[in-house]
């Protein structure tokens, strides 16, 4: 088959690289910008050069930022005293959505995952630990995944917390709001009693 | 294609999509199979999060004549691998046992008696156990069922019995200890202490009240520890991923 022009096909090409996008969508993706006025394909690509020029990591707490510090971390209304650890800036995200927690972060960028030769070094580890050491810190929430390396990343921070005066919780697991608990599986239910608080 | 039933412990995941997953399983029924778990990520559907990194679980898979991967389509958790608090021993001790199951093992080469192993030694180590011990007993076990084990009475090269007294010689490249005739000129030779070789043929045995009750002071485990980090070593190729993390397993 013989190729269309060559910018259309670098196109498709990039399109291809990221993540979920096979060729087919691709393709789509590069008719579509050859479709739409210019001012607007080149809005996209100016908002992807931006993105890659000014979005670096917060100083602080490893979220994205485009100052030396993110948002959250230059807001005054948030409560110093608690850090909230997640793995990715997603997480965080999606925590912020809750609306329901006005203390810090900390991002960690990953998780230890040594069977993928990932451990603590590359991560924002360290970093963690230092702001801990300095103080003002009462408490750190483990806000990790609820799988064996998101529990084991968590299990290994408070090891090295462990020290410290600070108080560590891990995020709450168990039976969904709204379900019943003669459909909820055994895993669910144990957990639920694990963790079960003073009414 | 057709579709299976096995009992499976979770040895490898790699995000594949938004919502699949591509997992290494050792299964009881068929051994080791790679297969990709469409919707696995998701929290509804029929996985329910079962595959997780070393969980037990119930599957169900399709066979493909071809070299693509195998398609699981429904799990169910027996057993979720959650070590107690402050356990990091056990923690690396499981990651270590994934480790060498998936290095040492090759697709559709079943060992039931392997699986039991790994099964055992998982439950042990999420329930406290002293992760060493069972960590010990896993390898020796590993190696003695894949044909591995090195020989530990007789000499490796000549096959004369060794005196187990003092220090004996324990040759990483010929598989065993050696007789004082034969270590001459060899390579890779350590010294081992006659006790450490005992603690490793009673590990290794296959009736577990041998090993069960057998009391590994510091000293001897440390040697053996070094040893098979070594001969670990040797038989892969290559330092396993876990081994620096295995200093973990005595603090426990």
């Amino acid at each position: 088959m013989a190729e269309i022009t060559q910018a259309v096909t670098d196109l498709v090409d990039q399109f291809a690289k990221l993540p979920g996008i096979g060729k087919k969508s691709a393709e789509r993706l590069t008719y579509h910008i050859l479709h739409v006025h210019k001012s607007e394909a080149l809005a996209l690509a100016e908002a992807i050069r931006n993105v890659k020029e000014n979005v670096r990591y917060c100083k602080s707490c490893y979220n994205l930022a485009e100052q030396e510090l993110c948002g959250l971390c230059r807001d005054p209304g948030r409560q110093q005293d608690v850090i909230c650890v997640v793995e990715q800036p997603r997480d965080l995200m999606a925590l912020e959505q809750t609306g329901m927690y006005r203390g810090l972060y900390h991002v960690l960028l990953g998780r230890i995952a040594p069977l993928e030769g990932i451990g603590p070094d590359q991560l924002t580890i360290d970093a963690l630990v230092n702001r801990v050491r300095a103080g003002g810190v009462e408490e750190v929430i483990m806000a990790t995944n609820p799988t064996v390396e998101g529990d084991g990343t968590a299990l290994y921070i408070s090891s090295l917390l462990a020290e410290t005066p600070v108080k560590i919780t891990r995020l709450a697991r168990g039976i969904t709001s709204g379900s019943v608990l003669e459909y909820a599986n055994k895993e669910m239910l144990s957990d639920a009693l694990t963790g079960r608080q003073t009414f | 294609m057709s579709a299976e039933n096995a009992t499976a412990i979770v040895l490898r995941t790699v995000e594949f999509s938004e919502t699949s997953l591509v997992v290494t399983l050792m299964t009881r029924e068929f051994g080791k199979v790679g297969a990709l778990a469409k919707g696995a990520r998701r929290l509804k559907g029929p996985f329910e999060s079962a595959l997780d990194l070393l969980a037990l679980c119930r599957i169900v898979f399709l066979r493909k004549s071809s070299e693509s991967l195998d398609l699981v389509t429904e799990a169910k958790l027996l057993r979720r691998f959650r070590v107690k608090k402050g356990n990091l021993g056990g923690l690396y001790g499981g990651y270590y046992v994934a480790e060498l199951l998936d290095a040492m093992t090759d697709d559709y080469d079943a060992h039931p008696e392997l699986f039991d192993l790994a099964d055992q030694t998982l439950a042990a180590l999420a329930d406290g156990e002293t992760a060493s011990k069972h960590v010990l007993r896993f390898e020796l076990g590993l190696l003695r069922i894949l044909g591995l084990l090195p020989s530990l009475e007789q000499c490796a090269d000549c096959g004369d019995e060794v005196p187990a007294a003092g220090s004996v010689a324990f040759g990483h490249l010929d598989g065993g200890v050696l007789c004082a005739k034969c270590r001459v000129g060899k390579q890779q030779v350590a010294s081992v202490h006659a006790g450490v070789l005992r603690t490793m043929t009673q590990l290794a045995d296959s009736d577990d009240r041998v090993w069960r009750r057998l009391q590994i002071d510091k000293r001897t485990r440390g040697q053996l520890r070094g040893l098979m980090n070594q001969y670990m070593a040797h038989v892969l190729g290559r330092k396993p991923r876990l081994q620096p993390y295995l200093t973990w397993l005595e603090r426990q």
